[in-house]
C-alpha cells in the first residue's frame, strides 16, 4: 500500500514540475520575434524582406500610375465581366470606387513595406552594433519607407503615418495625417538615407538602394513640392556618384545590362526555378490576351487570363517626334485578329513605325521595352522594372533649372541627343516647360511616372478629359460615365475596408 | 388423534398438501392465549398448547422427531396460537396448518432460490429487489446482482423489480428441500437505469444530471456508409450532422447545439475508448463501435474543459462480455448513383449554340458600335444535338463495399475482441475512391478479485485515397468544371488524345475536365494507429487509481502527378511527393473514490491529464518531366520547391469531480477542469472550466405513488463553463518569422521578418451554458420523453480580426465578441406495438437559435471585400452568418421604370437586374445598398426513426429533416447563369429578357454587354429555402435462427437504401450543404458546389458463429 502512495506522490510531483515547460512551446522550424533580430545578418535579412513588397506594389501600380494616364489603356474583354476585369478597367476609365481591389492593393503593399521598415528602424536602435554597421541597414530601410510613403501620399493624399512597430491590435488604428506631415517624414527619411548610404561601389550595381537612389527620390519630392532649388542641388550631385546614360535607350531595359550606370533604382526580378527567385510576369500582362503569345515572347505562353493591360495609346504613339529612336525601342505592334472569345490570335510582330494593318488583320500596340524574347520559362522574365533612371534625373534637373529661370538645355539635350533628336535651343521658359514635359512622357513611358507627372504639373484634369473625349470617338466600349475627370479624381479613394474598420477616424477623400 | 398422522404424512409425501400460509383457517390458530415455556422439548410444548388453547394437534411424533427437538424458553402474553407456533417451529423443519378444526403438524423442508438479476445486455443490476409473491420473503441483490433466498419447500412466484425497469414475475418456481433452484432474471428496458458512458467513467442514466444522448451502434450497422458520422444523422436531438460533400469517406460535419465559432472549429471532440482523437475521425471503421455517447451540456462535458465547447462524442468500441465466445461476420455490397433529379439541367449543344447565336444577334441589334459577327460555331444551332454530355462522362455508378469480422471471447478474468475490416468506396465521380483496412484488438484482464483491471486496445488502420482529395468542391473545384465545359466540344482530338481546350467562342478558357480527372494522380496513403493501455487498481475499498496512456499516431505519404496536358501552365507536368508524420499521446491518472454510506452515495474523482501533439511535414515538388510515363520525382529534371516543417501543441490539465446522491433520488454533481494550453497567448495559457448540476427523481417520492403509469420523472439542471481551443495554427498567438525573397547582384537572397502579429492576451473561447431538462418514462417504460432547454453564451470568440492594412498586417488572432445560443430539444422514444408486430419510434426535434451579442469595432466582420463573394456578414444584433447582399426587385421593365429607379451606373438598362436602393440616394452602389437578405439557421431540425419487427423480419426507416434554414445558392447564380456566355448555363436561362415584347420568365436579365455583373453579385435572388426531409436509410432484414446444433447460429440478410429520397424545394444539388466544410470561416448555408451525394442500394449479410 505504501508503495502505491509513493507512486502517486511521484506522479503528482512529475506532473507539477514539468508544468511550465510542457505547455511552453515555440516554433522549432522558424524564428519568432523574440529569437530573431539579434545579429547584423538578421537585420540585413529584415531589410531584404522590406524590399519584397516593391514587386507587389508594382503589379498593381501600373494600373494606378500608368494606365490611369493617357499613355496606356486596356484591351476590352466583353465576354468576361468578372470584377477582376471591371476593377482594372475602371481605374483607366476614372469610374473606380473605394472597393477597387487593385487600387487598394497598392495601399496594402506599400504599408506592408512600411511596417517591415519600421521593425528594422525601431529595433536597430536598441542594438549595440557599430554605427558603421548600422548605417547601411538603417539607410536602406529609411529609403524604402520614404519610397512607400511617397507612393501613398501622391495617390491617396494624407494617410495614416505609421512609424513604430505594430505589436498589438490597438496599434493598428491610426487616423489620417495631413499630407504635409507625410512629406516631412519622407524628407527626413530620405535625408537620413542619403547620409547613411554610399554611392554605388561599382557598376553594374547589386540592386540595393544607394545614396543615388535616395538622392533622386528626395529630388522628386522637392520637385513635387516645387522646391526647385533644393531639387537642383541634389540632382547635380548624381553625376559625381558615377551615374550616366547608356549608349542606347533600349540598353536600360535589357536583362543583360541590369543595374547599369543609368539605373538609380530598379525593382529586381530574376527568371529561374531556384527557390525564391521571382520572374517578372509583366511582359505577359502587357500583351493582348492570347492562347499563344510565342510570336512576341518566343515561347508558347498562354496569357489569356493575365494579358490585355497597359496597351500603349495612339495618343502616345503620335507623341513621339519623327526619328525618335525611343518609339521603336518602347512600342511594338502585334498583328492578328480577335476571335469570338475575345482572345487575340497573333499572326505577326510588326514595327510600330508607319504601321498599317494587313488585310483582314488589326494591330495592337504593346510595350516592347520589357519584351526580350525568347523567354526561357513560362513563369516570367528577368526584366527589371525601372523606378529611377539617370535620364529621369536629367529631365527633372532640366525642369528644376527651367522653373528657376536657369537654362535647362545641357541636361535636356543630353537626353534628346541619345534619342536621335536635334538639340533644343529655345530659351523660352514656357516652351521649355512643354518640351521637358513631353520629353518626360516619351522617355519615361511605361515606367509608372506619367500619372504622377500629370498631377504634379497640374495638367491631369485637362489632359485626361481631352484624351477621354477623343478615345470615346475611337472605341465602342466606353460608357458615358467614363473619363469624367474632376479635381477629386486626382486622388484615389481611401480603401473602403480601411474606413469600415476605423469609422470616424478614417475619412474618405472628397468625391467618393 | 394419532389416527390421522399416517394419512397426513402420505398426503404430504405425494404432494397433496400444497402449503400456503394464507390457507390457514382463522378459528383455531387465532385463539389467543398466555403461555410460558421453559427450555423443554417440542413434544411437551405441543401438549401444553393442546391444553391451553383447547385445540387438537395431529402429527407423527416419530417422523417429525418432535421429542428430539428443543425449543427456547419464551413467555407469550395474549398471543395468537399462530404466532406462537410460527415462533416455536422456526428452524425446526416443521410446518403447521389448521384443517377441520385440527392443527396438523407436518415435516417441512427448506430449499433455496438464487440467481442473478441482469439488464438486457447481461450487465448485473446491484440493488434490485427480489421478492416471493404473497410472502414476506425477499432481498436486494448484491454488488454482482446476485440474490439467494431460503424458502420452505413449495411452488412460488418470484418477482424481480428495479426502479425504471419493468417488473418481472416468474411463476411456478418449485423449491425442493435442501436444494437450490437457480433462477436468473433479465430485466427489460427502462433505459433510465442502464449505465451510460460519461466523461471519465460510466453512470446510470437515471443518475445523470447533465444532458447526454446514448446511441447504440448495433441498429445502425445496416447503413452502407464509411463514416460513423453518417450513422448519427438525425439520431439525437440537438446534434446536427450534415453531409456537405459526397467525397468518398469524407465530408460529414457535426454541429451540436448549433455550436458556433467564427473561426475556431465547430466540430465536437471525439474520444474513442478514452483517447481524445487528434487526427481525422474518418479512419475509424464504424463496425468497431458498440455505442456513442453524445455529451451536450456543460455539465456532461465539463471534464473535457477546453475542448468541450462543441460537445463531446464518446465512442465505446466493442469489448467482449463474460460468456461471449462468438464470431460475427458482416458483408455489405452496394451500388451508388447520383440521384438524377437533383442534377442541374444545363443547356445542351444545340441549346447553347442557339443561346450564343441570339446573344451575338442581340448585341448587334441593341448595342451601337457592336459589329462582332456571330462565330461560325453558333451560326447553325440546328446542326447540333445533345453534344458532349460532360456530366455523363464524368460520373458513374460506383460500388461501395465493406466486410468485417469480429471475434469475441471472454471468460471471467479476461476478455478479448478482435475486429478486422475492409471498406472500399469508389467515387461517383470517375477515377476517385478510397479504401480502408482496419484492425482492432481489445484485451481486458481482471485480476486479484476484480481489484486490478488491465487492458490494451490497439487499432491500426491503413487508408488509400485515390484522387479523393482533389479540389472537387467549391469555387473553381473540379465538380463545377463539369458544368462549365462546352457541349460543342469533344473531349478528344482526332488522334484520340485529350483535347485540352474544351471551350467554345466567348467562353472562359477552361481545361477539359475529363482529362483533368483522368490525367491527375493524387494518392494518399495513411497509416494510423490508435492505441491505449489502462490500469485500474482498487487499492482500498472504494478507492481506485485509474491510469490511461493513449497514443494516436499517424503517417501519411502523398504521391501527386499531373500531366502537362492539363496543368495550368501548358506542358508543365508537375509532381509532388510529400510525407507527414504526426501523433499525439495522452497520459492520465485519476483517483476514484466510490462509497455508499447508508442512503448517501458518493463518487469522487481527481486526477490529471497531459496531452502532446507533434507533427513533421516534408514536401518536394518536381518539374520538367520529359513524359507522363514515369510519374515519380525520379523522372523530374528539376526540383522546384521543397521544405520540411515541424509543429506541436500541448495541453496539461487537472480534473476533479464529485457526484453525490441521496437514495438515488436527489442528485448533485460538481466538476472542474483546469487546462494549460500551449496555443494561447503567453499571459492567458491557463483556463478554468467549472460546472455544477443537480437532479431530482420526482417519481421516487411517496406522493407520486398514485401516478402508477409514471415510471420515471426526473428534472435536472446544470450550469458550467467549457472552452474551445480548436483553431488553426498551433503557434498562432506568437509572432513568427517568415522568409521573403528578393534579388541582389543577380541572385536570389532570402529575407526574413515578422509575418504575423503576436497576441499575448489571446484567451480561451469560453462557453457558459445553462441547461434544464426533464426525463419522463411512462406506461411501463413504453413511452420515454426527454426535454432540454439550453442557453449558452460563447464569449471571447476567436477570430482573425481584420485590422487596417495600414498596419502592415491584415488581421490579428483575437477574441472578438460573444454569441448567444439557446434552444429547445425534444426526444420521444415509444414502443408502439409489442405483440407479434413490434414497432418502435424515435423522434427528436430541436429548435436552435443564436444571436451575435457583441463584436469588436466596427461591430461586424464581413466574409471578404469582394461584392461577388462577400456572402455573409457576422454582425452584432444579427444571427450567425446572415447572408448579405443586394435586394432583388426583378428586372427594369421599360424605359419609364428605368428612368424612375435607382441605377447601378452604366450597368443598368431596361431588362437588366433592378435592386433596391437601400439608402435612398438614387443610385445603387456596392457600399451603401447591400443589406441582410437571409438567415441560414433552420427553425428546427431533427430525425425520425421507425423500427418494425415481425417474426424474423425487421424494417427500419430513418429520416432526417431541417426546416426553415436558408441557402445561398452561389453555385447557381454566380456560375451556372452567367449570361455573358462565358460558361454553359442552366437550360432555364434561355428564357431570358430579350426585348420589352419578349421579357422571358422575368428571372433572367438581358445579355447586353457590361450589364450582367449584378446577377453574379450576391442578391436576394440567390436565397432559397433550404428545408428538407431526407430518407437517410431504409433497410429490410430477415433473420434465420439456425439453432444450437449449427456452427452458424444465426444469419441475417438485409437490403438497404441510403439517401433514399430527399424532399426539398431547394433547387441545388444538396440541401445539406449548409455546413460549408470544416472551415467555419466559409460560413453556413453557402452552396458553392460540392461532390454530389449518391443514393446507395446495398445488400448485406450478418452471420454469427458460436
Amino acid at each position: 500500500m505504501k508503495k502505491t502512495y509513493i507512486i502517486l506522490a511521484l506522479t503528482a510531483l512529475t506532473a507539477a514540475s514539468c508544468k511550465k515547460d510542457f505547455i511552453d512551446l515555440t516554433p522549432k522550424d522558424s524564428y519568432t520575434d523574440a529569437t530573431f533580430y539579434k545579429t547584423v545578418d538578421q537585420f540585413k535579412q529584415a531589410d531584404i524582406a522590406a524590399y519584397a513588397p516593391l514587386r507587389d506594389v508594382l503589379v498593381n501600380d501600373y494600373f494606378t500610375s500608368e494606365m490611369r494616364s493617357d499613355n496606356t489603356i486596356y484591351q476590352p474583354y466583353p465576354s468576361n465581366r468578372g470584377t477582376a476585369y471591371l476593377y482594372r478597367e475602371s481605374i483607366s476609365n476614372f469610374t473606380n470606387t473605394s472597393t477597387n481591389d487593385y487600387v487598394n492593393a497598392v495601399w496594402q503593399h506599400c504599408y506592408t513595406g512600411i511596417s517591415r521598415t519600421n521593425i528594422v528602424i525601431e529595433r536597430l536602435k536598441t542594438t549595440d552594433f557599430d554605427a558603421a554597421v548600422k548605417a547601411p541597414i538603417d539607410g536602406q530601410a529609411k529609403f524604402l519607407r520614404a519610397f512607400y510613403y511617397f507612393k501613398l501620399v501622391r495617390l491617396f493624399g494624407g494617410v495614416p503615418l505609421f512609424l513604430k512597430e505594430v505589436t498589438k491590435a490597438e496599434d493598428a488604428f491610426l487616423p489620417r495625417s495631413a499630407a504635409d506631415a507625410i512629406y516631412n517624414q519622407i524628407i527626413a527619411d530620405a535625408k537620413d538615407a542619403i547620409s547613411e548610404l554610399s554611392a554605388p561601389a561599382k557598376f553594374p550595381q547589386t540592386g540595393e538602394a544607394t545614396k543615388g537612389s535616395a538622392t533622386m527620390l528626395l529630388a522628386e519630392v522637392y520637385a513635387t513640392q516645387k522646391k526647385w532649388a533644393d531639387a537642383e542641388t541634389l540632382l547635380t550631385t548624381l553625376s559625381g556618384m558615377g551615374y550616366g546614360l547608356n549608349a542606347n535607350y533600349a540598353d536600360a531595359f535589357t536583362p543583360g545590362n541590369k543595374n547599369s550606370k543609368e539605373s538609380l533604382f530598379d525593382i529586381q526580378f530574376l527568371e529561374g526555378t531556384v527557390l525564391g527567385t521571382t520572374p517578372n510576369p509583366l511582359p505577359f500582362h502587357f500583351l493582348p490576351r492570347s492562347t499563344n503569345t510565342s510570336i512576341i515572347t518566343g515561347i508558347n505562353i498562354n496569357n489569356s487570363s493575365t494579358g490585355g493591360w497597359n496597351t500603349p495609346t495612339q495618343d502616345l504613339i503620335n507623341a513621339y517626334e519623327p526619328n525618335d529612336k525611343r518609339l521603336d525601342a518602347s512600342i511594338g505592334m502585334v498583328e492578328g485578329t480577335y476571335n469570338a472569345s475575345d482572345l487575340f490570335v497573333y499572326s505577326a510582330n510588326k514595327s510600330v513605325i508607319g504601321y498599317t494593318p494587313a488585310a483582314g488583320k488589326m494591330g495592337v500596340p504593346y510595350i516592347k521595352k520589357y519584351e526580350h524574347p525568347p523567354l526561357i520559362a513560362v513563369t516570367g522574365s528577368s526584366d527589371n522594372f525601372p523606378v529611377y533612371r539617370y535620364s529621369d534625373a536629367l529631365l527633372l534637373l532640366a525642369e528644376a533649372q527651367n522653373e528657376q529661370g536657369k537654362s535647362p538645355l545641357t541636361a535636356l539635350n543630353t537626353v534628346k541627343s541619345r534619342a536621335g533628336l536635334p538639340a533644343t535651343t529655345t530659351a523660352d521658359q514656357a516652351s521649355l516647360r512643354t518640351i521637358i514635359a513631353h520629353e518626360r512622357r516619351v522617355e519615361l513611358a511605361f515606367e509608372n511616372h506619367r500619372w504622377n507627372d500629370l498631377v504634379r504639373t497640374g495638367q491631369a484634369v485637362d489632359v485626361m478629359n481631352a484624351f477621354g473625349a477623343v478615345l470615346k470617338t475611337q472605341v465602342n466600349y466606353l460608357t458615358p460615365d467614363t473619363y469624367n475627370v474632376t479635381a477629386n479624381k486626382l486622388l484615389y479613394p481611401i480603401p473602403q475596408p480601411e474606413i469600415d474598420l476605423n469609422p470616424g477616424q478614417m475619412t474618405q477623400n472628397p468625391g467618393y | 388423534m394419532r389416527i390421522s398422522f399416517l394419512l397426513i404424512s402420505i398426503s404430504i409425501t405425494i404432494g397433496l398438501v400444497s402449503v400456503k400460509a394464507t390457507e390457514l383457517a382463522a378459528q383455531g390458530v387465532n385463539t389467543r392465549l398466555d403461555i410460558s415455556i421453559g427450555s423443554e422439548d417440542l413434544s411437551s410444548v405441543i401438549k401444553k398448547l393442546e391444553q391451553k388453547a383447547n385445540v387438537a394437534f395431529a402429527y407423527d411424533e416419530l417422523f417429525l422427531k418432535i421429542a428430539n427437538k428443543h425449543v427456547n424458553a419464551a413467555n407469550y402474553q395474549n398471543e395468537s396460537l399462530k404466532n406462537i407456533l410460527t415462533d416455536l417451529l422456526k428452524g425446526q423443519e416443521i410446518g403447521f396448518k389448521e384443517q377441520a378444526g385440527n392443527i396438523i403438524l407436518y415435516r417441512q423442508l427448506t430449499g433455496r432460490v438464487s440467481g442473478r438479476i441482469t439488464d438486457e445486455s447481461g450487465q448485473p443490476l446491484p440493488g434490485a429487489s427480489v421478492s416471493i409473491v404473497g410472502t414476506s420473503f425477499g432481498m436486494m441483490t448484491d454488488a454482482d446482482g446476485r440474490y439467494n433466498i431460503s424458502l420452505p419447500e413449495g411452488t412460488y412466484t418470484v418477482a424481480a423489480s428495479f426502479v425504471g425497469y419493468s417488473r418481472v414475475e416468474s411463476a411456478n418456481v418449485t423449491i425442493n428441500g435442501n436444494q437450490t433452484t437457480t433462477l436468473n432474471i433479465r430485466l427489460v428496458a427502462g433505459s433510465q437505469l442502464k449505465e451510460v458512458t460519461v466523461s471519465y467513467g460510466k453512470q446510470r442514466a437515471r443518475e445523470v444530471t447533465g444532458s447526454l444522448t446514448q446511441v447504440d451502434a448495433a441498429p445502425l450497422q445496416d447503413m452502407p456508409v464509411m463514416q460513423f458520422a453518417q450513422q448519427l444523422q438525425g439520431k439525437a436531438a440537438g446534434v446536427q450532422v450534415a453531409q456537405s460533400s459526397g467525397q468518398p469517406g469524407r465530408g460529414v460535419e457535426f454541429r451540436i447545439r448549433g455550436a458556433a465559432s467564427f473561426y475556431a472549429s465547430n466540430q465536437p471532440l471525439v474520444v474513442i475508448d478514452g483517447i481524445p482523437v487528434t487526427g481525422s475521425i474518418n479512419n475509424m471503421n464504424p463496425a468497431e463501435i458498440e455505442s456513442f455517447s453524445i455529451l451536450k451540456d456543460a455539465s456532461a462535458t465539463a471534464l473535457y474543459g477546453s475542448r468541450a465547447a462543441n460537445g463531446v462524442i464518446l465512442i465505446t468500441t466493442k469489448h467482449a462480455k463474460p460468456g461471449d465466445a462468438q464470431i460475427d461476420f458482416n458483408a455489405n455490397y452496394g451500388v451508388q448513383k447520383i440521384p438524377g433529379e437533383r442534377v442541374p439541367k444545363m443547356m445542351d449543344a444545340r441549346g447553347f449554340a442557339q443561346y450564343m447565336n441570339e446573344k451575338f444577334a442581340d448585341s448587334r441589334k441593341y448595342e451601337p458600335g457592336y459589329t462582332t459577327a456571330t462565330p461560325t460555331e453558333y451560326l447553325n444551332p440546328e446542326q447540333y444535338g445533345e453534344g458532349t454530355n460532360w456530366y455523363k462522362l464524368l460520373t458513374r455508378t460506383a460500388p461501395i463495399q465493406s466486410y468485417d469480422i469480429t471475434i469475441r471471447s471472454a471468460r471471467e478474468k479476461s476478455s478479448s475482441t478482435v475486429m478486422a475490416g475492409y471498406q472500399e468506396q469508389q467515387g461517383v465521380l470517375i477515377n476517385t475512391g478510397t479504401k480502408l483496412f482496419s484492425l482492432r484488438i481489445n484485451q481486458d484482464f481482471s485480476l486479484s478479485n476484480d481489484k486490478l483491471k488491465i487492458g490494451f486496445n490497439l487499432a491500426p488502420s491503413y487508408r488509400l485515397d485515390h484522387n479523393n482529395r482533389l479540389g472537387t468542391d467549391g469555387v473553381g473545384g473540379l465538380f463545377e468544371r463539369i458544368f462549365e465545359a462546352s457541349p460543342l466540344k469533344s473531349p478528344y482530338n482526332a488522334d484520340g488524345s485529350y483535347n485540352r481546350d474544351t471551350y467554345s467562342p466567348g467562353m472562359v478558357a477552361y481545361i477539359n475536365p475529363l482529362a483533368q480527372f483522368n490525367l491527375t494522380n493524387d494518392d494518399y496513403k495513411t497509416t494510423r494507429i490508435l492505441a491505449n493501455g489502462y490500469l485500474n487498481y482498487e487499492f482500498l475499498t472504494g478507492l481506485s487509481i485509474k491510469t490511461n496512456i493513449a497514443v494516436d499516431k499517424g503517417a501519411e505519404t502523398r504521391q501527386y502527378f499531373q500531366s502537362g496536358v492539363v496543368t495550368s501552365t501548358v506542358g508543365q507536368a508537375t509532381g509532388t511527393s510529400s510525407s507527414v508524420d504526426n501523433g499525439s499521446y495522452t497520459a492520465e491518472a485519476n483517483l476514484v473514490y466510490h462509497r455508499s454510506f447508508g442512503d448517501h452515495n458518493i463518487e469522487a474523482l481527481a486526477g490529471y491529464s497531459a496531452q502532446k501533439y507533434s507533427g513533421t511535414n516534408n514536401t518536394l515538388t518536381g518539374l520538367g518531366y520529359p513524359s507522363d510515363d514515369i510519374p515519380y520525382l525520379n523522372a523530374a529534371t528539376s526540383l522546384s520547391e521543397g521544405g520540411s516543417s515541424y509543429s506541436a501543441y500541448s495541453l496539461l490539465s487537472g480534473i476533479a469531480r464529485i457526484n453525490y446522491n441521496y437514495k438515488g433520488r436527489y442528485l448533485l454533481q460538481g466538476a472542474v477542469r483546469r487546462d494549460g494550453s500551449s496555443r494561447f497567448g503567453a499571459n492567458q495559457r491557463y483556463g478554468n472550466f467549472p460546472s455544477v448540476s443537480a437532479g431530482w427523481v420526482i417519481s421516487d417520492e411517496k406522493f407520486m405513488d398514485r401516478f402508477s403509469f409514471l415510471n420515471l420523472m426526473k428534472i435536472r439542471a446544470s450550469y458550467g463553463v467549457t472552452g474551445n481551443n480548436f483553431f488553426p495554427g498551433y503557434y498562432a498567438a506568437q509572432a513568427t518569422i517568415a522568409k521573403y525573397y528578393y534579388e541582389f547582384g543577380g541572385a536570389s537572397v532570402a529575407g526574413q521578418t515578422i509575418n504575423r502579429l503576436a497576441n499575448d492576451d489571446l484567451r480561451w473561447e469560453r462557453n457558459k451554458q445553462f441547461d434544464i431538462g426533464l426525463d419522463l418514462s411512462l406506461f411501463n417504460n413504453r413511452l420515454n420523453f426527454t426535454y432540454d432547454y439550453y442557453h449558452k453564451i460563447s464569449d471571447g470568440l476567436i477570430m482573425q480580426r481584420p485590422i487596417p492594412k495600414a498596419s502592415g498586417f491584415t488581421s490579428i488572432l483575437d477574441n472578438v465578441g460573444a454569441i448567444e445560443l439557446w434552444g429547445h430539444e425534444f426526444t420521444v422514444n415509444s414502443t408502439n406495438l409489442t405483440g407479434k408486430l413490434k414497432w418502435t419510434t424515435n423522434l427528436n426535434v430541436s429548435f436552435d437559435r443564436n444571436l451575435i451579442k457583441n463584436l469588436v469595432s466596427p461591430g461586424y466582420i464581413r466574409r471578404n471585400n469582394t461584392v461577388s463573394s462577400d456572402y455573409y456578414r457576422q454582425q452584432e444584433g444579427h444571427h450567425l452568418g446572415e447572408f448579405y447582399g443586394f435586394v432583388f426587385l426583378g428586372l427594369y421593365k421599360d424605359a419609364n421604370d428605368l428612368a424612375n429607379s435607382a441605377k447601378y451606373g452604366s450597368a443598368s438598362d431596361v431588362g437588366t437586374i433592378k435592386v433596391k436602393d437601400i439608402n435612398g440616394d438614387g443610385v445603387i452602389d456596392d457600399v451603401n445598398d447591400r443589406t441582410f437578405i437571409g438567415d441560414p439557421t433552420p427553425t428546427f431540425t431533427g430525425g425520425l426513426t421507425n423500427n418494425f419487427v415481425y417474426k424474423n423480419w425487421d424494417l427500419n426507416i430513418h429520416m432526417a429533416f431541417s426546416v426553415g434554414g436558408k441557402i445561398l445558392n452561389a453555385a447557381k447564380w454566380a456560375y451556372q447563369t452567367n449570361l455573358d456566355g462565358s460558361r454553359v448555363m442552366l437550360a432555364a436561362a434561355a428564357d431570358r429578357w430579350r426585348s420589352p415584347e419578349n421579357p422571358g420568365s422575368g428571372v433572367y436579365p438581358r445579355t447586353k454587354t457590361g450589364t450582367t455583373a449584378m446577377g453574379r453579385q450576391v442578391n436576394s435572388q440567390w436565397v432559397e429555402d433550404g428545408s428538407y426531409l431526407t430518407a437517410k436509410n431504409i433497410s429490410l432484414g430477415y433473420r434465420f435462427n439456425l439453432g444450437e446444433k449449427f456452427l452458424m447460429r444465426s444469419l441475417r440478410v438485409y437490403t438497404s437504401v441510403q439517401q433514399a429520397f430527399v424532399l426539398t424545394k431547394y433547387s441545388g444539388m444538396n440541401p445539406e450543404i449548409n455546413f460549408a466544410g470544416l472551415d467555419p470561416t466559409l460560413g453556413i448555408g453557402v452552396d458553392e458546389n460540392a461532390y454530389p451525394i449518391p443514393r446507395t442500394f446495398s445488400f448485406g449479410v450478418s452471420a454469427t458463429f458460436k
